[in-house]
């Protein structure tokens, strides 16, 4: 009894920072969100785009540049990759995961340059957190109400925009490639152009993760991917994904309740270390159900990360 | 109107396994003109289709549409003027999308994609109307998951949404081998409606001797990558399928004594 008692006063307590930083985190969802599902194009950038936004917001608050411009920058710096990991594809026929894995492994690299050591504080900088007036700065409120703002915005506007002339015309490149280029749809466009936004998206929640936390490090992407797909899987499994606007509130629905179930994990009492290999498995769990409830025989000869 | 002038491709050039698709094909189709595409396996009707339409690019040769050279376009912007329905009935619509969604995005293949809202009510207006014309109640079906659907419904659905803009060319790629006798026919009739109340330039290709016989006003039988024979005017109106085979049977015998 006592020890549920302590478990839940613990994870009652954790509830408002978890919240601030899975509204945070839900923007690299979103990212893994708009390849896999609307252009069928399973995409690690992520891993890398994330802390990319990250490096890049650090560096430029450091030199005293405002947060908006360094969230700006970011931004640009992960379009760009997301855009080169969906030019590899393309023009060179590289697997799609491939492309990711060696544009996330040179990221790596370009991080370290940018920020010149492997990691930056950052803290007592202005960010975009110290405008939500009534608050304290700092403190979880300002965040959840900004970053709840800004996912409001996006989700808005991206349920629009999915459902414009031309939005329709980049899920139809995710849904048969092939027919969307006979009925006159630009197949590279819309992929560069997904990915990238992609790729905007989690470097935007890199970059706001940075000011949230003080400090920018090469590895905060670390496992960021499969958390991701984690939260991915929940929200889908919650709000389901039959239409345009479930598919796209899927990303925030899932990393809000994924990160309160990490934290309810870690205030029962899981070492940290083990988190990795129960998000995994949770993973493979989601991804292998449809197969083991389709048929109880052998497995079909189906990747199921490609559905 | 189509014209297609010494078009060349070879598979595999200097390869063990080289491989001549087309050898100088010439072919011309009139404004309105409904052409049907016969040949044995091989004899290069695919890879004619393929050249039309974008997807295979010629080592020499010119496509011309309407008089516009297209050989240098890639298949997206060809899409502006030509239409295509594919053999494969998973190949011509998105699955994952609805019927109302796929004909929208036939609607818009030859104008530029704006960033206005897809689906109106005006515009779910116009294609439960062009739906209903089919008689097979995809009316009311508009906003079903194209995957839900049988081949025939999907292969009309195709039908439907490559006539819709009045292409300056419709190509068709054995768009019924895939359906059962009844549907093929109801997708057959629906095409010829089409065609003639739209005066569409049509290529069909075909397996099915008995549509050669009775549709188009003309009959292409291709060989070894050129045309071999072609039957136009009375000598089509009156041909009979017999004849037909009887023109595959020389061809045969005359591959025979080749080799």
């Amino acid at each position: 009894m006592d020890f549920v008692q302590t478990t839940f006063a613990s994870f009652i307590s954790l509830i408002p920072v978890t919240l601030a930083q899975s509204l945070i985190l839900g923007f690299v969802v979103l990212g893994i969100m708009i390849p896999f599902r609307m252009l069928s194009f399973p995409d690690l950038t992520s891993e890398g785009a994330f802390p990319l936004g990250g490096c890049v917001c650090g560096v430029l608050l450091a030199a005293g540049a405002s947060p908006l411009t360094a969230i700006a920058v970011a931004l640009i710096a992960g379009f760009a990759a997301g855009c080169c990991t969906a030019f590899i594809h393309l023009r060179f026929r590289i697997h799609t995961l491939l492309a990711g894995i060696l544009m996330m492994t040179m990221l790596y690299s370009v991080n370290l340059r940018i920020m010149g050591k492997s990691n930056l504080s950052v803290f007592g900088a202005p960010t975009v957190f110290d405008w939500v007036p009534f608050t304290q700065p700092g403190f979880p409120a300002s965040k959840i109400v900004a970053v709840g703002l800004l996912s409001l915005a996006v989700f808005v506007l991206l349920n629009i925009y999915f459902k414009t002339e031309r939005g329709t015309a980049v899920r139809a490149v995710g849904a048969n490639p092939d027919m969307a280029e006979a009925q006159g749809i630009n197949v590279w466009a819309a992929t560069i152009g997904g990915v990238g936004l992609a790729g905007a998206f989690s470097a935007l929640s890199g970059a706001v993760m940075v000011q949230s936390q003080g400090f920018a490090d090469v590895n905060m992407g670390l496992g960021i991917l499969i958390n991701g797909l984690a939260a991915l899987m929940i929200g889908e499994a919650i709000v389901g994904k039959q239409s345009v606007l479930r598919q796209i509130a899927a990303p925030f629905v899932g990393a809000i309740v994924y990160y309160q179930l990490v934290s309810l994990c870690l205030a029962a009492g899981m070492p940290p270390p083990d988190l990795k290999l129960a998000t995994g498995l949770f993973v493979l769990a989601m991804l292998a159900l449809p197969s083991l409830r389709r048929s109880r025989g052998p497995a079909p000869a189906r990747e199921a990360f490609r559905e | 109107m189509l014209e297609i002038r010494s078009a060349q491709k070879t598979f595999y050039r200097g390869q063990a396994d080289e491989k001549v698709a087309l050898d100088g094909l010439n072919l011309k189709l009139g404004t309105g003109e409904f052409g049907v595409v016969i040949g044995s396996n091989g004899a290069g009707k695919s890879s004619m289709l393929n050249a039309v339409s974008g997807s295979l690019s010629l080592d020499s040769g010119q496509i011309l549409v309407n008089g516009d050279d297209v050989s240098g376009l890639p298949v997206h912007k060809r899409a502006m003027r030509l239409a295509r329905v594919f053999q494969d009935p998973m190949k011509g619509t998105a699955a994952s999308m609805t019927v109302a969604e796929n004909m929208l995005l036939a609607d818009l293949r030859s104008k530029k994609r704006s960033l206005r809202p897809g689906l109106t009510n005006t515009r779910i207006a116009t294609y439960r109307e062009r739906l209903s014309l089919l008689g097979l109640g995809l009316e009311n079906r508009l906003d079903t998951r194209v995957e839900l659907l049988s081949g025939g419904q999907r292969q009309s659905l195709s039908l439907i949404m490559a006539v819709g803009g009045s292409p300056d060319l419709l190509l068709l790629d054995e768009h019924t081998a895939a359906l059962d006798p009844r549907t093929a026919d109801i997708v057959m009739a629906a095409t010829v409606r089409a065609v003639e109340q739209l005066k569409l330039t049509t290529l069909m290709v075909t397996h099915n001797m008995q549509h050669a016989v009775d549709f188009g006003h003309r009959v292409i039988m291709l060989d070894a990558g050129r045309v071999r024979l072609e039957i136009a005017g009375d000598e089509k109106a009156n041909i009979t399928v017999p004849d037909l085979i009887g023109h595959f049977a020389v061809k045969t015998d005359r591959m025979l004594l080749a080799s």
